[in-house]
This record gives structure tokens, sequence and C-alpha cells, in this order.
């Protein structure tokens, strides 16, 4: 074998080759179901699997219809852009298809296409049976189907979300977008976050703790180290997100109004629109790597494979992505250079944009290098990817216009960002395309056919050319106007001709893999030459079990122990579980009604009647479900015996724990930071002209010493189950309980006392939406006490439970409640000074 | 001594802590404002500290734990601070 072909390089450190064998002898056993689960051609396997590479299809499958929903509605827009004007859609129909485009493909394509690709292959490429908890992972995949249905739904209620993707304010509160259908959306966004995190968790233990002996992160293939820092970006990102979108749904729904801005004489907050570019803008500038991350990894494996040389500086180019994942959370504000935000933090933030493109330029150059290192066959999945690259480069250096501040001035808002922004993001979903072409016969068993796949990529990047590079020439066209000036139109003619070739370039793709489903060619285990990583040793599509025994990479290349010479550790339990369904399902029935509850009153009538129905319904049936899906017996995979630095020495279920801990951080961090933020643009000290006498610190101080109480009983809970005392542990559990009742009593208590106060200066008490102090005090406050809320649900579970004698012989999920609960008290820690002392 | 004597050690250290916060703030009163804050906010940071560390067993975890939930923080003060220093 020559030196470039990386299946044959010995171990260096620096990458895990698999042994040479064309496959395994594997049999498959995906037809006859095993594992409790019905075979692949019945309807109910889908509704109840668990199975990393199930879910990683629905997710495919379901992201492809969002794709066409999302591509549908740009047609539309672009249909109307023929000429200038409101055209066919209206002035309202085309905002909507503007922003539902927009949402729509960033949150329910690209990313959730992406994670079809990596459900699927990052637990083979890490060597393991699948992610450490199946069944979150099968609720992640429901939560985002019922987000998205969610979504579709808010077209129908009114009207959807209209004042784009990045639903700036003031122009998304009530007063502007009062429907139904906008709140629809913004809960649909909530649910879709709940997925995010779920996600994140689940995939970060699977990473860290599931690793085939030897394979240690150094090694790890470049596919999933792209995808474990895109998850380390999600946790933290979508936190922020989720405190958007709670304060932005509370002000919709119970009728706060912290992000109100001066309108027909209601109360005023003038920070709220930058406060809301900041939390936006904190979550959308990593979310731009957070999608573009996993096009990297395929390109990087697809130019390694069809080049037949590994990439060249992998090290470096590693390294390069763990600084562009870290230095992502360091450049939002340049999204903000025409606000009011002052000049030296401008400054900063266009040094660390121009900082952030300088481990970009290493990673082109390593991608470029390879092909020069190489020979190139030029397959569909390498020219999509090589494609993908020369979009980007495009869309790399038109954006570095938009990081200077003086040519910010210029640029913001009209047609040349959005021509940037698309060569970057659908530049990104140029590669992800191509990686679905690669790893097409490994999910299927079948070959796609080749002509027309580059049939496929030709119309594919002379419509994507068309349709976005007029726009750099037409880019003072503004942006999401329908208006423009007449000398434009010619190229937005061109931009719509092109969008509807780029559109039917995706009728060859489904017809090529329509086609190659029904009479393909049977695809053998390792389709290309040079694929390295592990999922090209077993046949295709890999059996349910993915290998043949324990992966072991301990020796140089890849090699598998017995089973049972390993403690047969295998994940034989029933795969199947209908509850991850049922759980979203009930979600999406209680955030349907919810969305019925408008500024804090359902409508009069029936119609009322059924939205505050179906938010009891809902809420009941998520208890019941959440309950029931507890009580299941499910065994998930086992983690830590391979390589799990740095977590070896933490369970799985308590990693996932403290990693889902870390975003709830971010989450309480960004709303005690938009409680500062508009303290600080109220002045911090004239706060207190918007807060009654009546709100003293001793309900405070004594909720505080409640909780802390409760701490403490939890922790002698712990001490009893240690100490095998039934009864001790039953008594510590019901005294925190009852902590816990008495917190939210006296709370309730407070909330009445000052809602109904009357004084000169509040003469109609203090109310939610009474002024921003008041929205900010009950919000996050109240997003504490929902935590005790769901804090007290579990005490209940883990005290009938111990009542039966459970915990004595295995404490861990008293100690796991104990982390949460803790960590509740530790926020109250903060918000009992900042609202109720200063 | 003993966990237990150490957890209810803590527990009263806590509870004496909390009630001290509100002192602090009569003790330094409108003149020295910020220098109450500032203390405020470092006795929760130490009392924060004292639970993550002792209740939640932070103390004898991998320190790859204490940097994950660090991480957060980071990125939740990055926000605060950043976000309120632009307007200033």
């Amino acid at each position: 074998m020559s030196e470039d072909t990386p299946a044959d390089e010995s171990v260096d450190g620096e990458h895990a080759p698999v042994a040479a064998a064309d496959a395994l002898p594997v049999e498959s056993t995906e037809d006859d179901g095993g594992h409790g689960l019905p075979p692949t051609w019945t309807i109910k396997r889908w509704l109840v699997t668990t199975n990393h590479k199930d879910v990683g299809i629905l997710y495919t499958v379901t992201s492809l219809f969002f794709l066409v929903a999302a591509g549908v509605l740009a047609l539309l827009f672009r249909a109307n852009l023929w000429t200038s004007g409101a055209g066919i859609l209206g002035g309202a129909g085309y905002n909507q298809a503007v922003t539902a485009h927009g949402l729509l493909m960033v949150f329910w394509f690209l990313s959730p296409f992406a994670f079809g690709l990596a459900n699927y292959f990052v637990p083979l490429q890490l060597g393991a049976d699948d992610l450490a908890f199946p069944r979150l992972n099968a609720l992640s995949y429901w939560l985002y189907l019922f987000s998205g249905v969610l979504f579709l739904v808010s077209f129908f209620q009114g009207s959807t979300l209209a004042g784009g993707w990045t639903m700036y304010m003031p122009l998304n509160v009530p007063a502007y977008m009062p429907w139904q259908g906008a709140t629809i959306a913004v809960l649909a966004l909530v649910m879709f976050v709940a997925s995010v995190t779920v996600s994140s968790v689940n995939f970060l233990v699977t990473m860290h703790r599931m690793r085939a002996a030897g394979m240690t992160l150094r090694r790890m293939p470049i596919f999933s180290w792209t995808i474990l820092l895109t998850v380390w970006m999600m946790l933290f990102a979508f936190a922020a997100l989720l405190a958007a979108m709670v304060i932005f749904s509370a002000d919709r729904i119970v009728g706060t109004t912290y992000l109100q801005y001066e309108i027909a004489g209601a109360p005023a907050n003038e920070g709220a629109a930058l406060l809301w570019t900041h939390l936006f803008w904190f979550f959308g500038h990593p979310e731009v790597y957070i999608v573009f991350f996993p096009a990297l990894g395929v390109m990087a494996e697809t130019f390694q494979t069809f080049s037949g040389r590994r990439l060249v500086g992998r090290k470096w180019f590693i390294v390069a992505m763990v600084l562009v994942a870290l230095q992502s959370f360091l450049v939002w504000m340049h999204h903000m250079f025409l606000t009011a935000i002052n000049l030296e933090v401008k400054t900063l933030f266009m040094a660390t944009t121009i900082g952030i493109s300088l481990p970009f330029d290493l990673m082109v150059f390593s991608l470029i290098y390879t092909t020069i290192k190489g020979k190139v066959r030029f397959t569909t999945p390498f020219l999509f990817s090589f494609g993908a690259l020369l979009l980007f480069i495009i869309g790399g250096i038109t954006g570095v216009f938009l990081g200077a501040v003086v040519l910010d001035y210029e640029f913001r808002g009209t047609y040349w960002v959005v021509a940037h922004f698309h060569y970057v993001m659908v530049g990104g979903v140029t590669a992800l395309i191509g990686g679905l072409y690669y790893w097409f016969p490994k999910m299927t068993g079948k070959m796609y056919d080749e002509t027309l796949g580059k049939w496929h990529f030709g119309t594919y990047f002379v419509g994507f050319n068309l349709v976005y590079f007029p726009m750099f020439i037409a880019w003072e066209t503004p942006r999401r106007v329908f208006e423009f000036p007449p000398e434009h139109t010619v190229w937005h003619q061109v931009a719509t001709v092109g969008a509807f070739v780029l559109g039917a370039s995706f009728l060859i793709m489904f017809y090529n893999f329509y086609r190659s489903l029904d009479r393909g060619e049977d695809a053998s285990a390792k389709p290309w030459e040079y694929a390295s990583s592990a999922e090209w040793t077993v046949p295709s599509p890999p059996p349910l079990e993915n290998f043949p025994g324990v992966p072991d990479y301990t020796g140089g290349s890849l090699s598998f122990r017995s089973q049972e010479a390993d403690g047969g550790t295998a994940h034989e339990a029933s795969h199947a579980s209908v509850w991850p369904l049922a759980v979203a399902l009930a979600g999406f029935v209680a955030l349907l009604g919810l969305s019925g509850l408008q500024q804090g009153s359902y409508a009069p009538g029936v119609e009322g009647a059924v939205y505050a129905g179906l938010t009891g319904v809902g809420v009941l049936a998520l208890l019941w479900t959440l309950v029931e899906m507890a009580r299941e017996p499910f065994h998930g995979p086992g983690g830590g015996e391979g390589s799990a630095w740095p977590f070896a020495d933490v369970g799985n279920t308590k990693l996932g724990m403290w990693i889902f801990l870390a975003s709830d951080v971010v989450l309480f961090g960004a709303f005690i930071g938009s409680y500062v933020f508009i303290r600080v643009s109220n002045g911090w000290r004239d706060w207190h002209h918007l807060i009654p006498e009546a709100h003293v610190a001793f309900p405070g101080l004594v909720n505080t010493y409640l909780l802390l109480t409760s701490s403490f009983t939890v922790v002698l809970a712990l001490v009893a189950a240690e100490r095998n005392s039934r009864r001790g542990l039953v008594a510590s559990l019901v005294a925190t309980f009852v902590l816990g009742v008495a917190f939210l009593v006296n709370k309730a208590i407070e909330w009445e006392h000052l809602f109904h106060l009357h004084t000169d200066a509040f003469p109609t008490g203090w109310e939610l939406s009474t002024n921003v102090a008041s929205s900010t005090f009950y919000l996050t406050t109240g997003l504490h006490a929902a935590h005790v809320i769901v804090g007290l649900v579990i005490t209940l579970y883990l005290i009938a439970r111990a009542w039966n004698g459970a915990y004595l012989d295995d404490d861990r999920p008293v100690e796991f409640f104990g982390l949460y609960w803790h960590f509740v008290d530790i926020v109250w820690l903060f918000l009992f000074p900042l609202f109720y002392i200063l | 001594m003993s966990r237990l004597k150490l957890y209810t050690a803590i527990y009263v250290v806590l509870f004496v802590l909390a009630t001290a916060q509100v002192g602090i703030e009569g003790y330094f009163g409108e003149e020295a404002y910020w220098v109450g804050l500032s203390a405020i906010m470092v006795v929760s940071a130490v009392k924060a500290v004292v639970v993550a560390g002792y209740y939640q067993h932070l103390r004898w975890e991998p320190r790859s734990v204490t940097a994950v939930v660090l991480t957060g923080l980071v990125a939740a003060l990055a926000l605060t601070f950043a976000a309120a220093y632009s307007i200033l």
C-alpha cells in the first residue's frame, strides 16, 4: 500500500485507521427486527425505535421535508420579486414567507439534516453500540418533529411570525404582531430548543464516554470532531436563545412588558431592542458555526476519501476548529454595529471578528492542499464538497466587509448581507448534500446513480450562483423589502430564475434516491476505496448492534474483542419505547393550548375553553408520560469502558446531569444578564423608582432560609440512603417536599400582596405588566419557581419509590436529583440579593 | 469531622451568611452603595462555591466536571458584562 492511502497507515497518534478487510462477517438483523423492535417495513418500527441509525434516518427524512417546505416559500417570494412591489403574496404574505423561510431553513432543516448524519455515523465512527441515552435520542427527534408541526400550524392561526428570522424588537411585540400564529411560532422555537438541549447532552456524554478503547480524541475521525465541537457550542448558545424565547413568549402569553418599547402610552423599556439583539446574536453567531461545522466535517472526510490522502495538517485543522468554537462566543456584537453600542466595544468586536477568520484560513488551505497532494476522484460527493469549499471562500471573503465597522455602516440591512449569508449557510448545505451522497450506500445498502448525481451537482451549482451572486450586484436592495430600484430588476429576475433552477435540481436528487432504492446496485461494505473510518468496516446497512464484537483500537488498527470475553456488556435489552413519542405529543398539545393564552387570559367563549382544555390535557398527559417513561425498564449501553477522557471517572447519567446544569447556568445567566442590562440602561440606582416600597427583603430572606434548609434535607436523604435507612430517606425527602411547597406558598403570598397594593406610585398594584422592573422580577423569579415545581414533581416520584424500598442499594438517583436541587438553590443565592436587596 | 457534621456546619454557615447579606446593605447604606453591592455579590459567590463544592460534591469529582460548569459560567458572565459595557 502506498503512503497516500489513509486506510493503511500505521497509527501515528493522529488518526485511527481501520482494518483493510472489505466487510466483516456480521449478519444483518435489520429486516427481522430484533431487540424488541418490529421489522423496518412496519410503521410501528419507526414510532417506537430508539436505535441511533433509525433515528438518524428519521432526522434526515424529516429535515428534507422541511427543506422542501422552506424552499417552496423561497420560490414564492422569489416569484414575487420578479418585479418590485407587493405582488402576488401581498405585504403580509411576503413578510410571513420570508420570515418562515428563514426560521424553517435555519432551525428545522440545516442542523437537523446534519444531525441525521451525526446520529447515524458518530456512534459508528466512535465504536459505540448506540448513543448513551437511546430513549432521549428518540425524544429529541419527536420534540423536533412536533415543534416543526407546531410551526406549520402557526400559518393557520391568523398569521405566522412575520418580523424576520432574527425576530427583532419591538417589531415582534404583541402590539405590532398580535396574531395567535405568531405566538405558536415562538412556542415552536421553545420546543425546538428543548429538543436541541436533550440532543446536546446525549451527544456530549456519548462522545466523551463511549469511544472504543484506543479511540482517543486525537484519533477521532474528523466528522466526529466537528460534531463534538458543534454540540458543545449548541449546549451553551441555545440556552441563551431559550432565555430570549422565554422572555419573548412571556410578553405574548402572560403579559409581561420585558421587550416592550414605548407604545401608545404603555410602559417603556428603552433598552428592549438592544437587549434582544444581544441575546439573539449571542446565540446567533455561534449558530453560524453550529450549522457550518458538520459541513466542514463532511468536506474533510470526503476530501480525504476521494483524494486518497490524509487531511494535510490534520492536527492543526482540529486546533483551528477548537479556536473557532471558542471565539464564536466573542464576536456577536459585529451584528450590532448599527445600533447604539459604544465605539470602543465596536472596535473590540471588529478585532475579534478578524481574529476568527484566521483559523478558517488555515482550514481552507488544509483542504486545498489535501487535493493537491492526493489524486482526486470526481465523484458526486466530492463535487458537492469541492463546490461547497468554493462557495464558502466567496462567502467568507464577502463577510470580511461586514466585519469592518465603517463598511458595515454601508452594507448592513442590504442584499449584500443576504448574499454573503447564503454563500456561507447554503454553502454548508452543499457539503451536507455531498455527505448524503457519500453515506447513502451505507445507510441504504444501495448505490446511487453517479450520472444523475453529477447532473444534480451541475444544476445545483449553476442554480446556486444564479440566485445568490446577482444579489452582490444588486446589493443596494434593502433586505426583507419587496420594493427595489428599477435598475435592479434584471438582477432580481436572474436570481428568481436561479432559484427555480436550484429548486429543480433537488427533483433530480429525489428521483435518483428513489430509483436507487428501488433498483440500484447493491452497495458493498466499503464502496469508496480510501474510506477510512469504522462505519466502512461493517455491512451496508450496518446491523442493529453495529459491530461483531467490542471495537478496539489499542492494537493500532480496528479489531474486535468477543462480547463474552469483555464481560458481556452488550446493549441487549429492548430498543423499543413508545414513551418518547408520547412525551413529545403531550408537549405539543400543551403548547398548542398555551398559545390560546394571550396577555394573561384565554379568549372568551368556546374557543378559549378549547385552548384552556388543551393546555390542561397536555400538561397532565406530559406528567403521565414522563412518569411512565421513568418507570419503563430500559437499559441503555454502558460507557467508560474504552477511551473516556476526561470523564472516565464520572458515570453517564451524572455527567449528563452536570452538562445539562451547565446549559442551565447559561439560561439563568442570560436572564440575570438581561436584568443587569435593562437596569443599567434605565440607570442602575434609578431603578428603585420602579419598585414599590412594599417590595421588601423579608419574603426573599424567608425563602432563602426555606431553600437552604431543603438543600440540607436533600443531603440528609443521600446520607440516609447510604446508611440503608428507608425511614430516614423517606422522611428527608418528605421534608424537602414540604420546604419546597412552603417556598412556593410564601412566594404566592408575596406576589398576591404586590399585585393588589394601592399606593400613589402604583395605584393599580404592581403587576406583571406594570413596568420593566416588575416584568424582570416576576419572570426571573417565576422561571426559578418553575424549576422548583419540576423539582417537587421529581421529589414526589422519589418519595413514592423510596417508600417501596428503592434507592437503598443504589442511591445514585437521589444524588442526581440532589445535583439539580442544589443548583436551584444556588440560583436563588444570586436572585435574592439582586431582586430583593440591591 | 464526619461528613454529616461537615454538611451541618456548612448549613449553619450558609444560614448566617444569608442573614448577613441583608445586614451588609444596611451597614454600607447609600453612600457606599457600590462597596455594599460588591460585598453582597462576593458573599453570594462564596455561598454558591460552598454549595457546589460540598453539597454537589464537586470537590470530590474530577476537575473536568468543574470545567464544564465554569465554561457555562464564563459564557454567562461574558454576555452579562459585555452587554452592560456596550451601553456605558
